[in-house]
């Protein structure tokens, strides 16, 4: 187990540095940020001093490895834009998409599963296949549109959810939550079914097919025989094994959330780490777009970590074979 | 009858409730600090806040703030200004010419954005304690023009704070909050979240607003923030998109203010000799004035502005628009859309069967990408080859530096409102010591331009120096030096009940700002 987890530890931070290259080779063709930074009386010669002082004029090579040797210690530079030390950045942004997130993912599983076991159950019923056309637009209609959709709908038509920003935020020690207050509740909601509702359709559409795949098995049939209820059958025994590729679907689904919570945070104005890095992206703002990457790549290498492992506890046979 | 008199008592409950006020703007401002960015989101926003020893008025033109009057001094050797006494900074402490001082030390020095509005100034001398002369290498009339935006900072304030020099990089204390004379105080300050504004309470003007709070939040996306302004989460934003105009003019709760902006849409050609484009084009398809002016008469500038537009912007004639002090009335017919002229000059011209780089950026200007198809389409009617290419603006101005290109669009927009500061970064040949041309990516160059410049610049007398202006139009024009599409549109979308003032810079000021409680 012990070497498993060891050799996974060796080939995620492989991962992560060849991510990290191709990011930084991938940068000066976002464009060049001094023009951002200048105002239009600049001199040429005002450019090529703050080109210097930024070390955009050395190769890609060499600018990846001074971030790599500030990011070890744990300095990411300072914002482009914002003139702030960029770390500072991040954890002010990260509550806010971590909080879209979990609500999003919750949404996504409770009601993904619990519909993925009714229509498995009710197969042939006239709501679960009502569900299952409906679950349709969930997988086909992009989130951006599902978002303004949504804004058009309870926002601008009916007036009863904010349409943008994350409304009252309470501090508890550096974390801004928008749990505790009604505004921020609410202005949950909109940008959470938005980010969460593909996931949803998703998961739901998987249980039901591995449902119904388990439901063929024998031992559901000798079960049946040996008289068991209904209830123990389809909980304990279906839906148990059932959930082997469900949680590493899950898993995967996760880390998605996050990353691609970009878009939902765009049409919502969400200010989590997403927006910034739309924003970051657009002003070319360089140790920004750097630290959104490797904290991705990092959450993406690690939730895949704990998946493998957490495959590893469910299911004995891949210990064995490991 | 009944009507009326609901009528009546609506008018008469109106009259100024304290009011909470809140915007959404495309662009966060970068900084707080006045002197770390020259860029119109963060000047349009600090306006609110600080203040310079003049200010522009509705209709733009310079009047008193922070000095009451000023004159020149000697026979050209800078300018005087008397300082208002009684001013307060928004912490309490008083402003004086020693603040002063420290302002255009700081925002000349190298740290900061703004040190080139100071390369005319020699030296500024404290005459008295609310006297203060700016003495001036060369005559310069139009000194008092260009300092608008030169905001004045507490140097108690900045030393106890440790923010005595702007901070780009690193950012200081100057960066999340500030300390104006002006209207409005910060009170919080949220980078790309919210800033907040309250009424300075110790502020030396007349209150023309009631507002009572201000909140501003940046809003990327137009259809989010536009959905903010039509359920009412926002109070004004800016801009509305101009496909949206008429859709909004339908909706009662909402009004649409437009506008020109002063800036002056224009295309610029590559008219540098024996400059080999990259693979693209042929060089010096350009040199030639009549492959400009075939360019110049194959566009239908009305027609471009009636489908993209929508009829929301003017026609441009030349490099400044007629608002603009310098503007020339003897140069004010644009160039006229002729396409056989234009088809004959191209043959002439031997432009016909090359293949022309346009570049063009797809998301600075108000429907830019679009404007660029037209005029690519019209070309191709006049026989002209186009190869279009549009970017981000993040990648446009890298492509302009390494000239790869034949023909690009620029919008400008002077700093000073003045027909001199088109000439100085746009037609004057580019000289780097001289701080010459820096916009000027085709390298246009004509050598009576040049000389009229430096005279110009130094030209006391206004009718005199209008007529070098004059001269220099015309030139512009002869040469088709670049061709004047039209003038930039400004939509702002309000709630009703809302009355403002659309300035042509395109900044929202706060005190000019009164909401109606129906």
């Amino acid at each position: 187990m012990l070497s498993f987890i060891i050799k996974r530890v060796g080939q995620s931070i492989l991962v992560l540095l060849i991510t990290g290259l191709v990011a930084f080779s991938m940068f000066t063709f976002v464009g060049d940020p001094i023009d951002n930074m200048l105002g239009q009386e600049r001199t040429m010669e005002d450019v090529e001093r703050l080109r210097q002082q930024l070390g955009l004029d050395q190769p890609f090579i060499v600018q990846y490895y001074r971030f790599l040797e500030q990011a070890v210690q744990g300095n990411f530079g300072v914002s482009y834009r914002q003139g702030r030390p960029v770390a500072e950045i991040l954890l002010e942004r990260a509550p806010a998409t971590l909080e879209l997130a979990a609500v999003s993912g919750i949404f996504a599983i409770v009601l993904g599963i619990a519909l993925g076991v009714f229509t498995a159950i009710r197969r042939d019923g006239v709501a679960a296949n009502l569900i299952m056309s409906a679950s349709l637009i969930g997988v086909s209609l992009p989130t951006f549109l599902i978002g303004i959709l949504l804004i058009y709908l309870f926002s601008v038509e009916l007036g009863w959810l904010p349409s943008f920003g994350r409304g009252e935020t309470v501090k508890i020690g550096g974390w801004s939550t928008g749990f505790l207050t009604e505004s921020g509740l609410k202005a949950l909601i909109l940008p959470s079914i938005t980010l969460g509702l593909y996931q949803m359709t998703l998961i739901m559409r998987l249980v039901r097919s591995e449902m119904l795949e388990v439901l063929r098995q024998d031992y559901i049939r000798f079960a049946k025989a040996r008289g068991l209820s209904d209830r123990v059958i389809n909980f304990r025994h279906a839906l148990k094994n059932t959930m082997v590729p469900v949680i590493t679907v899950i898993g995967l689904q996760l880390g998605s959330i996050i990353a691609f919570a970009i878009i939902t945070e765009t049409v919502f104005q969400w200010p989590g780490v997403g927006l910034l890095f739309i924003n970051a992206i657009q002003f070319v703002d360089i140790p920004v777009m750097a630290a959104y990457l490797m904290l991705i790549s990092v959450m993406f290498v690690g939730i895949n970590l704990l998946v493998d492992i957490l495959y590893a506890f469910i299911d004995p046979r891949l210990r064995v074979a490991a | 009858m009944l009507r009326l008199s609901t009528a009546l008592v609506m008018v008469l409950a109106l009259p100024a409730t304290a009011e909470d006020f809140k915007f959404a703007v495309t662009t966060d401002p970068q900084t707080m600090d006045p002197h770390a960015v020259n860029s119109a989101p963060v000047l349009g926003f600090l306006n609110n806040v600080y203040e310079g020893l003049v200010r522009r008025g509705k209709d733009m033109s310079i009047e008193p703030s922070l000095a009451t009057s000023w004159e020149p001094i000697g026979d050209g050797a800078g300018w005087r200004f008397n300082l208002r006494e009684g001013v307060t900074f928004q912490d309490g402490s008083a402003f004086n010419a020693d603040d002063v001082i420290f302002s255009y030390e700081r925002a000349s020095s190298e740290q900061a954005d703004t040190s080139s509005w100071f390369a005319p100034v020699s030296e500024v001398v404290k005459v008295d304690e609310f006297t203060v002369d700016i003495l001036t290498t060369a005559p310069n009339p139009i000194f008092p023009d260009s300092i608008a935006n030169w905001m004045m900072m507490d140097s108690g304030w900045a030393e106890a704070n440790n923010a005595v020099r702007p901070d780009k990089d690193q950012g200081n204390y100057a960066t999340l909050n500030a300390n104006g004379t002006g209207p409005f105080q910060l009170v919080s300050r949220e980078p790309d979240l919210r800033t907040v504004l309250e009424p300075h309470a110790g502020w030396w003007g007349e209150v023309e607003h009631n507002l009572t709070r201000v909140e501003m939040t940046p809003i990327q996306n137009p259809a989010t923030a536009l959905a903010a302004l039509l359920s009412g989460d926002v109070d004004f934003v800016n801009p509305v998109p101009i496909q949206d105009v008429e859709r909004l003019k339908g909706n009662p709760d909402v009004s649409v203010v437009q506008g020109v902006e002063a800036r002056v849409i224009m295309l610029g050609f590559d008219q540098q000799e024996g400059a080999a484009e990259s693979g693209q084009g042929a060089a010096d398809m350009f040199l030639d004035p009549r492959a400009r002016e075939a360019v110049a008469k194959a566009i239908n500038v009305p027609a471009i502005l009636q489908t993209i537009m929508r009829g929301n912007a003017e026609v441009a004639s030349q490099l400044v628009d007629p608002s603009m002090r310098g503007y020339s009335t003897a140069n004010a017919a644009p160039y006229a859309f002729d396409a056989e002229e234009a088809r004959r000059l191209a043959e002439e011209a031997g432009l016909t069967g090359q293949t022309i780089a346009f570049k063009c950026p797809n998301d600075r200007y108000l429907n830019d990408e679009a404007v660029c198809q037209a005029i690519t389409a019209m070309l191709a009617q006049a026989g002209m080859d186009v190869s279009l290419d549009t970017m981000p603006v993040s990648n446009y101005w890298p492509e302009l530096r390494a000239d790869n290109f034949d023909m690009y669009l620029l919008g400008w927009s002077p700093g000073t409102l003045d027909a001199e500061h088109p000439i100085r970064f746009l037609a004057a040949t580019p000289n780097e010591e001289a701080r010459l041309g820096s916009w000027n990516f085709g390298s246009y160059s004509n050598a009576r331009v040049d000389e009229l410049l430096p005279q110009i610049q130094s030209e006391i007398d206004d009718s005199a120096r209008q007529a070098m202006l004059d001269e220099v139009a015309a030139i512009l024009q002869d040469d088709v030096a670049y061709v004047p599409l039209y003038v930039e549109p400004l939509v702002w979308g309000v709630r009703s009940g809302v009355e403002l003032t659309q300035r042509s810079d395109n900044f929202f000021i706060l005190r000019w700002v009164t909401v109606n409680q129906g």
